[in-house]
């Protein structure tokens, strides 16, 4: 409303002004479509070469027993670039959730360790497991963020765990918050308990496909806390009254260009752990489980598409079924456990997928349902690496 | 769906290559008006048919309007009751129509849903109109039920619940035995009571047309789908700019013509509002918010902070907004008006609003303030009429008394700078600088009372913005760089040395800046502040 100048009687004629006369705007970056082309020529060529150039520039030690710490554990691009290292040399990928990880364990206390031990060398099998991954989250990661892995000799842990209830299946109907959303299908199949919306889905999308968001990602992971950058520099303290250390930090001095290692002391893992105890020391009794059925299990589907994908990419899988704690199922729910899991074996057996199925582990070598502790992982490596069709496998 | 999403994304590659396909054929239209009103219903499928009410019923009153005589010609209304003798059939029928409808809703009423009979009211009120509106003839009385209809939807959606509670208030107060029901009771079928959004600025824009068609400043439009597509037009629907008829209609007449520069142009719109949006408005609202959600805990430095940040936040928000819809518009070839001209750099609280929101500004000069009398009728008038204009204006931004205080803050200050800018002593001996820095000092201040939850925060924001101790505001160090870059990027802008920054190196380096700044640093974020207006 510009006072000074307001018409005192509203203009008569009805005209429509020429719509050229609109100005285009003001402070204008206004680009000519040669403009444009530089633009999009120069943007892209940072796009495509910078991740490349990062992996030269930034230093990722890893070393054997080496796993992705679990607060990279979402910092996919990492995982990939793990998975390139390790493709190099020939060696054999332990893929899998938390089990293989070692949820309760430190680096030298896992699957892939001890049965490096039994192997005699230090780091023939790699630890290609993630914290907090699942079969639907784990087909996602071989499909989008393992294209390394090819022509290898692949181990895949099958966890029974995500089929204890329609829950954990993520079959229910019920909005469910889970980890590694954006590794999970987005559209199809539908997962029901995944209330996402459109845009989230999209963009997740979007970022498996361009290398350049997936390194963005990583600098966010590795970085600044898991957030973006303008968000980390309004992070507080979480103390009361809440401070707010990076308001004044220079975010481009967080990037040190050394990948964050894993603390060489966890106090939240290995056998000086609290956590690192059996399961039954806490006087819990037996469970029982809502197993979902094979038949419409999505997280078992997506096991036997992720089992068909790594096979197309020329890779030599097998399997190692469990072993679940079977102490801590109640009795009358075993029965249930014993088919779903000789179900498995018989899938795995009929598709000619080379597969252990070891047996249980004394109850006092488990931490829960499925994670063993130290002396667990190394009996179940023993056992692994004594059955002959491992052998032969590994040959 | 907002513009800086992917699902926005995804529609624009269907609708553009449509849109461009069906350009040798009438088809362009239609598919326009689909895509515009698939756009709106995106967010509520049931408030799409508000929309093509609101589009159907001033469609057909300006129709009606355009039937009936020029204002003064006598009427037989006796004639036309009794022997249903009209002169011309369309008004015959309206009221014919009318009479019938009326007696349909009373029946709907009384035998329907219950739920439905708040509706039957409004509709049959309406109607009613409709037929004095034939029996007379009458030009006024149709430009009155579209100033009904509308305001009424605007009334009950926007400022019934802030009506009711008020009034119950007061009822309390005087100890009477009354009580105003929530307005969500008197949803038909259950529906949810929402702010529908954008219905602020798409019944702006069809008030526009039936009062320019009354003001004889326009033709009748006779093809309904140009009409809609005028209305819900995607790029603007949702917060403007609010178009006027006679300048977007019509560019729905033909097919606009196709130029590459269309496309560089759109899309270096687009880039500067994404920009604007992501990098700048999201980022100032995180801070905003902190200190805003709890003003009771921070201290001077940061409520004050906050307060100059929200600023920069809406202006970033909205100017980004209209950056993005000028840009989508222009993609497809269409012209839609400045909206936002460096607010900031105003030298006077006039010149701020003819910078700022330049479409509702004009909205309410023309259709409020010139109507109210304008500055006809000396000083006095103009001064009441002025205040008056402004608070309306608050008023249209939101139900709450913080809205309306901004409003009557904005009248005082132009009614105070309008005075200053007549001394001589002021005009020509103060500094422009310190005139731009005092308009933005006091558009700050009154942001505080447009940002407030309530009027009690927004009194105890301005107390502790003076009293409170010092206390570290933990101002981001980055948020405080990106604001100084734009603002000397404005100030460069109109300086003279406009020339460099509009150079090929600086403008290609600024857009992959831009690109770069929006892939690395962006977070995503929410909706625009003026949709929920």
């Amino acid at each position: 409303m510009e006072t000074p100048s307001l018409p005192t009687q509203p203009a008569a004629a009805p005209a429509a002004p020429a719509s050229n006369a609109v100005p285009f705007g003001v402070n204008e970056v206004r680009l000519s479509a040669r403009q444009w082309l530089a633009t999009f020529v120069l943007f892209g060529l940072v796009a495509l070469l910078t991740p490349g150039v990062w992996k030269r520039i930034e230093r990722f030690e890893t070393g054997p027993d080496y796993r992705i710490p679990y607060a990279l554990s979402k910092d996919y691009w990492l995982y990939e670039w793990r998975l390139e290292q390790a493709a190099k040399s020939g060696r054999i990928m332990v893929l899998g959730d938390s089990v293989v990880w070692g949820e309760y364990v430190l680096p030298n206390g896992t699957l892939s360790h001890f049965l490096n031990q039994q192997a005699g060398q230090a780091d023939r099998f790699i630890n290609g497991g993630l914290n907090g991954l699942f079969p639907l989250a784990q087909e996602g990661l071989i499909a989008c963020y393992s294209r390394p892995l090819r022509h290898q000799k692949v181990i895949v842990h099958c966890n029974v765990l995500w089929m204890t209830s329609p829950k954990v299946d993520l079959s229910t109907e019920k909005e469910e918050q889970f980890n590694h959303s954006r590794l999970v299908p987005q559209f199809s199949p539908w997962i029901p308990c995944y209330r996402a919306d459109a845009n989230e889905r999209l963009s997740t999308l979007v970022q498996r496909e361009v290398g350049f968001l997936q390194w963005v990602a990583h600098l966010q992971n590795a970085y600044f806390g898991q957030k973006s950058v303008l968000s980390w520099t309004l992070e507080d303290d979480g103390g009361s009254p809440a401070r707010y250390p990076n308001a004044d930090r220079n975010p481009l001095a967080q990037i040190s260009l050394t990948v964050p290692a894993a603390p060489p002391d966890d106090p939240q893992r290995g056998p000086r752990s609290p956590r690192h105890k059996a399961w039954s020391t806490d006087g819990q009794g037996t469970t029982r489980f809502d197993w979902v059925d094979l038949d419409t299990s999505l997280q078992w589907r997506a096991f036997q598409r992720l089992l068909v994908r790594l096979r197309a990419r020329g890779n030599d899988v097998l399997v190692v079924l469990g072993p679940f704690n079977e102490h801590l199922l109640a009795e009358d729910n075993r029965p249930a456990y014993r088919k779903l899991r000789d179900g498995i074996a018989t899938w795995l057996q009929q598709n000619q997928v080379p597969a252990v199925v070891p047996e249980i582990l004394p109850s006092g070598l488990y931490a829960d349902a499925s994670h063993p502790l130290t002396e667990g992982y190394e009996l179940l490596a023993k056992r692994v690496y004594a059955d002959e069709r491992f052998r032969r496998w590994l040959e | 769906m907002l513009f800086h999403t992917w699902p926005f994304l995804v529609f624009l590659m269907v609708v553009l290559p449509g849109f461009f396909a069906l350009r040798k054929t009438r088809l362009w239209l239609p598919w326009l008006t689909l895509a515009s009103y698939f756009f709106y219903g995106w967010w509520n499928p049931y408030y799409l048919l508000l929309v093509m009410y609101s589009t159907l019923l001033d469609f057909c009153l300006v129709a009606l309007m355009d039937h009936c005589p020029k204002e003064g010609q006598k009427v037989e209304v006796l004639a036309r009751l009794t022997g249903l003798r009209f002169d011309d059939r369309v008004l015959k029928f309206a009221f014919a129509g009318s009479v019938l409808a009326t007696g349909g809703i009373v029946l709907l009423a009384t035998w329907g849903p219950r739920t439905l009979r708040p509706t039957m009211a409004g509709l049959g009120l309406i109607v009613l109109l409709m037929g004095l509106g034939a029996l007379y003839s009458s030009r006024r009385i149709w430009l009155v039920i579209s100033l009904v209809n509308n305001l009424a939807l605007l009334l009950f959606f926007k400022y019934a619940r802030f009506v009711a509670e008020n009034l119950n208030v007061i009822f309390a107060w005087l100890h009477l035995p009354l009580k105003m029901a929530d307005p969500s009771t008197l949803m038909p079928f259950g529906f949810q009571y929402l702010l529908p959004a954008g219905i602020s600025f798409f019944t702006f824009q069809s008030l526009s047309y039936t009062i320019d068609f009354y003001l004889g400043k326009m033709h009748r439009e006779r093809n309904f789908l140009r009409f809609a597509t005028f209305v819900c037009f995607f790029p603007q629907l949702m917060a403007g700019p609010i178009e006027r008829a006679r300048h977007l209609l019509p560019q729905f007449h033909q097919f606009p013509p196709i130029r590459l520069q269309n496309f560089t142009d759109g899309a270096s719109l687009f880039l500067v509002g994404l920009f604007k949006k992501l990098a700048l408005a999201n980022y100032l609202s995180f801070y905003v918010e902190r200190v805003y959600d709890n003003p009771g805990a921070s201290g001077a430095p940061a409520l004050f902070l906050a307060t100059v940040a929200f600023g920069w936040q809406i202006f970033f928000d909205f100017s980004g907004y209209t950056d993005m819809a000028r840009g989508v518009a222009k993609l497809m070839g269409f012209n839609l008006i400045l909206n936002f001209n460096n607010p900031y750099l105003a030298t006077g609280l006039g010149d701020f609003w003819s910078r700022w929101h330049i479409s509702l500004s004009s909205w309410f000069r023309d259709y409020v303030y010139i109507p109210l009398g304008g500055n006809r009728g000396g000083a006095l008038n103009t001064y009441r009429n002025l205040f008056l204009t402004f608070f309306i204006s608050g008023i249209w931004h939101g139900a709450n008394w913080t809205f309306m205080i901004w409003g009557a803050l904005h009248g005082l200050g132009v009614l105070i700078t309008r005075e200053l800018e007549r001394s001589q002593v002021y005009r020509d001996r103060v500094p422009k600088l310190l005139k731009q820095a005092g308009v933005f000092l006091f558009v700050t201040f009154t942001w505080i009372f447009f940002r407030a939850d309530s009027l009690a925060d927004a009194l105890l924001i301005v107390r502790r913005t003076f009293t409170a101790t010092w206390q570290n505001p933990y101002f981001p160090a980055l948020m405080l760089g990106l604001v100084a870059v734009v603002w000397m990027y404005e100030f460069l802008y109109e300086s003279r040395f406009r020339e460099l920054l509009q150079s090929s190196f600086i403008r290609v380096g600024v857009a992959v800046g831009l690109l770069l700044y929006l892939c690395v640093c962006s977070s995503g974020g929410g909706a625009f502040i003026y949709f929920q207006f």
